[in-house]
């Protein structure tokens, strides 16, 4: 009984703590001094609207003598028991507590600063904020405003909106107005959570930095300026770990109903069958992030066209792969939908497109080089290429220079030679270095470039005796060019010079292959176990270089990045000249399928034609760089639903740099009339569409236990009094009336 | 407006009203021999005393039988019967024309029985109003005397706003010698009623004084804002009625009556109470027999 009589009045205490009626003072000094004469006014009125009924009584004696010692106070008198007065005042007391908006604040002992961190991520769309309907954003947006509703005077508040980056809409600020403001800005996002960003943008004034010169006290930098920090999230998110809360006290107001069902694509992709190029299999990734069984349909569309659909049932928390076979040549740009609904409508629909293959220029430096020519002539290459071929010769040219230069072409196969300087486009060398890229300077047309004769097909350096008797001759004419591989001993360079460039590890040698890196585009269904290489020299490549295929004697296949572009090397020829001057096969890869293939993953990947297979996606706010031809100058890009269509000039590398991917779609980018590439976004992230809601955060490592915001906000009590001041009218009028009848 | 006299006493009250007689507390010397015993010693046929024959004495009443036993004359004293003289002078101001039944209508009723009791004990009754209209009051004598008493009773209405002190000494300039009076009133006079009662006092007269009220004096059922008149002299008090304001009047009233109440009782005056709901069989049979007017 005694325990029973304490805790209701530990109940009653909080509840008067709960109780703390706060005040929004709307009205100015001069408003304030108009409502305090009402009450005067109103008792005149009393006394003027009087109207007194006669009636007769035998004598007056008796109440003459009752008011005589009234008379003396009678005013008070009247003003102290006049129910009717009394009730008219009472009503205008009340309309004047309504306009001062009384109401109950949700926690008593809040800071004077506030920080809002508002989660706009994907999850937020969730439609489960509250049981009408209402997304999980607007549901937080809406006990913000309340909560600055309920600011007083000295309140300062600032508003951060986060998702994958954080964005301050409002700084510090006691003005409700421009926090209102703000918080009106706050826009859905369709992006993935970090609230990392948003932790640091808040943590400035709270927790300010330290000096830390030497010799001197370590003294903060400013006067730590504690605060709440309200989190208003659904804890999509990961622990932090890397953060201090210090001064600020977090809450967290965990929102949404949690407990929704949501089905997802987590993945979707198409992809040419490699084997039969007329068909394309489509691939997505279902995954039911509720704690029940759901089955539904899934319906795939192309060119917003119905193409096929399936039935998918899925169990708890599983992940469910399903797939199509689909038969078209062209350029299409694939929808698939659940058909079913949920609470999260962006991850019920993923988009992917499969890119025409694109026609690339093709410059071939060789003095003939019938497999690499036989390779190229394949109808699959031929129909996504234009190729010239050149002699070795052709390099000391003008027109080389020029083109070398613009970046015309999209690959340049050096065959047995090699330029005096890189060209602006990838390269692929075959039984050749690329030069010393430390002499690629702006001066590639220089007199030095003249000099050094860029025929350079000394691949077989001296000490390859063994194979032919041919490569002296050629040596010969390129006698300035001389290799530092050539002498074997360029591992004793510095290693400065070593990391830049590009040399042999040792000399030629037979070989056989022993590693392959098929995860690399480059060598994606090639099969190379089988080659016989009649002899090879280990590569080294500058910093940066992948090793695609090894060998016995080292790496043999390599490619290396420069300057955005690609160096592809390869250490064997393919072909030698025999003593005869006829040609001879260095290996037999030209007879192999793996060949063809070889070198349309060559042009797919090297030349950027590498759309051949699912268009890129993208997740929604990624910076997407399109690499475009060097001759459009300018792109149009446009949402597949037609949403959003904007035209991009192409900047000097050919690079486009595309920010607007809010929106979940199909891209495609258009020079002219010409599609040249396509992309998609997709959200496909477990993570957003998992609609739990967590019940606490890791900061920092505290635990921020979430909040029901139910008693959090503010409750509003001026409705109540101007109903209550009705109600006493009403109730004068009554007894008005009744009393003059 | 005339009353039918009927209204004012039925016939049981009057049946038992003629087992009632009036009583005075004081001897008055009364003019005619009436039912009445009187204190002093009379020729009646009551004997009272002996005493010593005096010369002059009426030789008639000397008991000649203790003359021949003792050889003494004594005097032989019998108990006088005298008549009472009866007076019931009603206040028949325009106040008294209030509440239901009206103060006024009670008064005429109490009056008459009073009057009636006195008819029918031989006394010398008479019934009036104050003011003007009582100078033609009837003196009344016997049971006769009912229906010109209740004849009159019903001629006079309550219109005369004669203050009670200018109506009680122009009754006493009318009447001679004392006797019992009755003044029926509700002693609402802005005047006061202590005057009126001290020159009845003053005459020697037993006095009787039955303040009618009627309940909606002692609980008035008003509220609100009103302007209070005065029906005697159209005074007009405004005057916001609440609880506040009605239980100060309770107050003033019985302050009212405890200072009449206080009045009557150092002057030996006979105060009586009357509220107009009471029924007026109840009234003389009940509260005036308590208080010894009737018995």
């Amino acid at each position: 009984m005694i325990d029973e009589n304490l805790m209701i009045a530990g109940n009653l205490m909080i509840d008067a703590k709960l109780l703390a009626i706060s005040w929004i003072a709307t009205l100015t000094p001069p408003w304030i001094a108009g409502l305090a004469a009402i009450p005067i006014g109103i008792t005149l009125l009393y006394f003027l609207k009087l109207r007194r009924e006669p009636v007769e009584v035998p004598s007056t004696y008796l109440w003459a003598t009752t008011i005589e010692d009234l008379h003396v106070n009678s005013l008070l008198q009247r003003l102290r028991r006049s129910l009717l007065l009394f009730l008219q005042l009472l009503a205008v007391a009340l309309a004047a507590l309504a306009l001062f908006r009384p109401g109950i604040r949700g926690k008593e002992n809040e800071l004077d600063r506030q920080i809002f961190l508002l989660d706009t991520s994907a999850s937020m769309q969730a439609t489960d904020g509250d049981e009408s309907g209402r997304t999980r954003l607007e549901v937080a947006k809406k006990r913000i405003a309340e909560r600055i509703d309920a600011f007083s005077d000295d309140d300062l508040g600032m508003l951060i909106t986060f998702d994958d980056r954080p964005q301050t809409l409002q700084s510090f600020t006691g003005d409700r107005r421009r926090l209102l403001e703000a918080l009106e800005r706050a826009e859905q996002s369709t992006r993935g959570t970090e609230v990392i960003g948003a932790l640091r943008a808040a943590d400035g004034l709270a927790n300010p930095r330290r000096t830390s010169e030497a010799g001197t006290t370590d003294v903060p930098v400013a006067q730590a300026k504690p605060a709440d920090l309200v989190i208003y999230s659904d804890g999509g998110f990961p622990p932090v770990t890397e953060f201090s809360l210090g001064n600020l006290e977090p809450t967290y107001i965990a929102t949404g109903q949690g407990s929704s069902a949501n089905l997802a694509i987590t993945a979707f992709s198409a992809q040419r069958n490699v084997e039969r190029p007329g068909f394309v299999e489509v691939f997505a990734t279902l995954t039911n992030l509720s704690d029940q069984s759901a089955s539904t349909t899934t319906t795939l569309r192309g060119d917003g066209e119905f193409l096929d659909a399936q039935a998918v049932e899925l169990e708890p928390r599983e992940e469910k792969g399903i797939s199509f076979e689909l038969e078209t040549d062209a350029a299409t740009q694939l929808e698939m939908r659940i058909d079913s609904k949920d609470m999260l409508a962006i991850d019920n629909t993923a988009y992917t497109a499969l890119t025409p293959l694109r026609t690339v220029n093709l410059l071939i430096v060789t003095e003939g080089n019938r497999p690499l020519e036989t390779g190229l002539g394949t109808s699959k290459v031929a129909g996504i290429s234009r190729t010239d071929v050149v002699p070795p010769s052709y390099l000391a040219t003008e027109a080389y220079r020029e083109r070398a230069k613009a970046g015309t072409d999209d690959l340049i196969i050096y065959d047995r030679c090699r330029p005096s300087t890189m060209p602006r486009t990838n390269t692929f060398f075959i039984g050749a270095l690329p030069p010393d890229a430390r002499a690629n300077g702006d001066e590639a047309g220089s007199d030095e470039a003249g000099d050094d004769e860029a025929v350079g097909n000394e691949a077989k350096g001296g000490d390859s005796e063994g194979i032919g008797s041919g490569d002296e001759s050629t040596a010969d004419d390129s006698a300035t060019n001389v290799d530092a591989a050539t002498d074997g001993d360029a591992a004793t360079d510095g290693d400065t010079a070593a990391s830049q460039t590009w040399r042999y590890a040792g000399a030629a040698e037979p070989l056989a292959i022993i590693d392959l890196d098929r995860s690399h585009p480059l060598l994606q269904y090639v099969e190379l176990y089988s080659l016989l290489i009649v002899e090879g020299r280990p590569l080294v490549g500058p910093v940066g270089t992948t090793e695609l295929v090894g060998a016995d004697i080292g790496t043999v296949m390599a490619i290396a990045p420069r300057d955005g572009y690609q160096d592809l090397v390869l250490g064997f020829d393919l072909i030698t000249q025999s003593d005869d001057g006829g040609t001879q096969a260095n290996t037999n890869w030209y007879a192999e399928r793996s060949w063809p293939v070889f070198l349309l993953n060559v042009l797919r990947h090297l030349a950027g034609a590498a759309e051949a297979s699912s268009a890129s996606s993208y997740p929604p706010g990624t910076t997407v760089r399109l690499r475009v031809p060097s001759q459009v100058d300018e792109v149009t890009i446009r949402r597949g639903d037609g949403g959003f269509e904007k035209r991009f000039p192409v900047g000097n590398s050919g690079l486009v740099e595309f920010i607007d991917t809010e929106k979940p779609g199909n891209y495609e980018v258009r020079a002219g009339d010409r599609l040249i590439e396509l992309f998609s976004v997709n959200l496909f992230s477990p993570r957003e569409s998992d609609l739990a809601v967590a019940e606490e955060l890791e900061i920092g490592y505290e635990p921020v236990e979430g909040e029901t915001a139910v008693s959090e906000g503010r409750r509003e009590y001026w409705r109540w009094l101007l109903l209550g001041m009705l109600g006493l009218l009403g109730a004068e009028w009554y007894l008005y009336g009744r009393r003059v009848s | 407006m005339k009353t039918d006299p009927t209204e004012l006493l039925s016939p049981e009250l009057l049946s038992r009203l003629e087992r009632l007689e009036l009583v005075s507390r004081k001897v008055f010397r009364g003019r005619l021999k009436g039912e009445r015993r009187s204190k002093r010693k009379g020729q009646s046929v009551e004997f009272a005393d002996f005493r010593n024959y005096v010369p002059g004495d009426d030789l008639r009443l000397i008991d000649w039988n203790l003359y021949a036993r003792l050889d003494q004359l004594f005097l032989k004293m019998f108990l006088e019967e005298e008549d009472l003289h009866f007076h019931a002078i009603i206040d028949a101001s325009r106040s008294m024309d209030f509440g239901t039944p009206t103060k006024y209508l009670v008064a005429k009723q109490l009056a008459a029985a009073l009057g009636y009791i006195g008819l029918c004990r031989a006394d010398r009754v008479r019934v009036s109003v104050l003011g003007d209209e009582g100078r033609r009051a009837p003196v009344l004598r016997g049971r006769s005397g009912l229906f010109p008493m209740l004849e009159y009773l019903s001629s006079v209405q309550p219109i005369h706003n004669t203050s009670l002190a200018d109506g009680v000494k122009d009754f006493l300039l009318r009447t001679t010698g004392s006797g019992v009076v009755v003044l029926i009133s509700d002693l609402m006079d802005k005047g006061g009623f202590e005057s009126a009662l001290r020159m009845l006092i003053g005459r020697r007269m037993d006095v009787f004084v039955l303040h009618v009220l009627s309940p909606e004096e002692i609980d008035p059922p008003l509220r609100g804002d009103r302007r209070l008149i005065d029906v005697e002299d159209q005074d007009a008090t405004e005057i916001t009625i609440n609880q506040f304001v009605l239980d100060r009047y309770k107050k003033t009233v019985q302050d009212f009556l405890g200072s009449i109440k206080q009045f009557c009782a150092r002057r030996s005056i006979v105060y009586i109470p009357v509220q107009t709901d009471v029924p007026v069989e109840t009234v003389v049979s009940k509260y005036l027999r308590q208080r010894g007017v009737v018995r």
